[in-house]
């Protein structure tokens, strides 16, 4: 059956041309738990299948208790804007909605620079799922599919 | 915030999802440009600041613990995401 989320229906100032005058914006945005070593962060994230990499702000590394100081460092080259520095770490993350829980263990970016929002790409989220985004609805679903490494 | 220096479970977060996307827009609005704290199940908002770190300090001085709550971000009414 899979992950079921509604897309987050965000206000806008004015009526979206291109979405035949509605104001809201529909967006696949799902809560999504960062579980650390010492505590657990809920927090919003964009699910992108465009995105490479789970990226999360580095504040909220601290919070769970891990620390960035040694952690292996990259960059992430954003079409068209600036570079994004991160540090990786091993967390928790976990999805549920009112069937299903799944929990599993991923290598995150924990960027230093404020992002719009952190994003649940392929590295460490979508290749663990099979996600399909119906438009008609506004809702995904994830299913887990055979590199799934949690429970 | 933990019990007998034990974090506390993350909370159920199952009904989330359904009833945020019941609160008002308009209500919703006031909060643009702002972090914000949701309560696990949806329904209202419990902290609001400029920076992650003014929403926890909000909600530990209202006596939440953050790892109660999903942490979320009201962005600018015409944002476009590329």
């Amino acid at each position: 059956m899979g992950l079921t989320f509604r897309y987050k229906l965000e206000p806008v100032a004015h009526p979206i041309l291109s979405l035949g005058g509605r104001w809201v914006r529909p967006r696949p945005i799902v809560a999504v738990t960062l579980i650390g070593p010492a505590d657990s962060r809920p927090h919003d994230a964009l699910l992108d299948t465009g995105g490479d990499e789970t990226i999360f702000p580095d504040k909220l590394a601290s919070k769970i208790g891990i620390d960035l100081a040694n952690a292996p460092a990259g960059q992430i080259h954003r079409i068209g804007a600036a570079v994004i520095d991160v540090r990786y770490a091993e967390v928790t993350l976990r999805l549920a909605d009112n069937n299903e829980r799944r929990e599993w263990n991923a290598w995150i970016a924990f960027a230093r620079q404020k992002l719009p929002y952190s994003v649940l790409g392929f590295a460490g989220c979508l290749q663990f799922f099979t996600s399909t985004f119906h438009g008609d609805r506004e809702e995904v679903t994830l299913e887990v599919n055979s590199l799934y490494p949690g429970r | 915030m933990n019990v007998n220096g034990h974090p506390l479970p993350p909370p159920d977060l199952s009904h989330f999802n359904e009833n945020r996307n019941k609160f008002p827009a308009d209500e919703l609005r006031k909060y643009v440009g702002k972090h914000i704290a949701w309560s696990p199940d949806g329904t209202r908002i419990l902290a609001s600041g400029d920076s992650m770190d003014e929403v926890e300090e909000n909600l530990i001085a209202a006596g939440i613990a953050p790892s109660q709550v999903v942490g979320s971000y009201v962005p600018e009414a015409d944002a476009i995401m590329l």
